[in-house]
């Protein structure tokens, strides 16, 4: 399979934008995401490819005007230190965090800063799962820090973060 | 390899009440946005959108999951065992198909 890429395409950028602008200003909207309508249908929640966007607005459109305060210690982010290939890195979250039923991690969503749509995954938990421990592999386009933020289930946001260096590129989204 | 195995590695020999990790891997091509000239080659690509995880019918673990996650999506989460049960764990792909893969978790 070839990809053909170009990052930072201008006019692609724009295409996109003007896109995400219009499906929003039609109001539709999931999740406070511009979506394409058909894909509303099967309502993926977090949609299909979104328009490019800077972190700081994913961090804006995901928690508004809170902001995480660094977990020191309460969250361990396990990522390579260099990822030659960006299709594939694996990354461990382990935490200490309570997950006692009044007060546990909800959602643990995971950022890369420099990837055209930050947003990879989220996680949501339960007390049922005991303690946070999770693994998964995602996909990074360049160098870029990636963040790992835990909400409370009372709101509260941690956040573990790390800088990642890509050899290959993943063209991942 | 074709789309939509799931496999799940359970611990051995729990026992009530430990926290078990679940590791679990689909097969999925996870297709990636192509461009031509700037643009989008589709509008549309196939990926999984959406893990979920029940044991004995309650729900454990939720994951939505964008293009950014890999190829052949792994995933380890853990679960709370008080008994004996039956692991269930449901993949869907923004083509409206869903994967299944079922564990036991003995004592």
């Amino acid at each position: 399979m070839t990809f053909t890429t170009h990052l930072d395409s201008p006019s692609r950028r724009h295409t996109l934008k003007m896109l995400g602008a219009a499906t929003a200003a039609a109001g539709i909207a999931s999740l406070g995401l511009a979506v394409p309508a058909r894909v509303l249908a099967a309502g993926p929640a977090l949609g299909m490819p979104q328009p490019d966007e800077a972190v700081a607005d994913t961090l804006g459109r995901l928690f508004g005007e809170r902001m995480p305060e660094a977990a020191n210690g309460h969250i361990t982010l396990d990522a390579p230190l260099i990822a030659e290939n960006g299709a594939v890195v694996p990354i461990r979250i382990e935490s200490d965090l309570p997950m006692a039923p009044d007060n546990y991690v909800k959602h643990v969503y995971t950022i890369a800063d420099r990837n055209r749509r930050p947003m990879n995954a989220r996680f949501t938990l339960t007390p049922e799962a005991g303690q946070l421990s999770l693994a998964t592999n995602i996909r990074l386009a360049t160098t870029t820090d990636v963040r790992v933020i835990a909400e409370m289930s009372d709101g509260t946001l941690w956040e573990a973060k790390q800088e990642v260096k890509v050899t290959v590129g993943g063209c991942g989204g | 390899m074709a789309a939509g195995q799931v496999r799940i590695r359970v611990p051995d020999g729990a026992k009530a009440g430990d926290v078990i990790v679940v590791r679990v891997l689909v097969t999925h091509p996870m297709e990636v946005m192509r461009l031509q000239d700037g643009k989008p080659v589709e509008q549309h690509y196939n990926f999984i959108h959406k893990m979920e995880a029940n044991y004995n019918g309650k729900t454990v673990v939720e994951a939505e999951t964008t293009q950014a996650v890999s190829q052949n999506p792994f995933f380890a989460f853990p679960v709370r065992v008080d008994a004996p049960g039956k692991l269930r764990i449901l993949f869907h792909d923004t083509e409206g198909r869903t994967y299944e893969g079922e564990a036991d978790i003995k004592f």
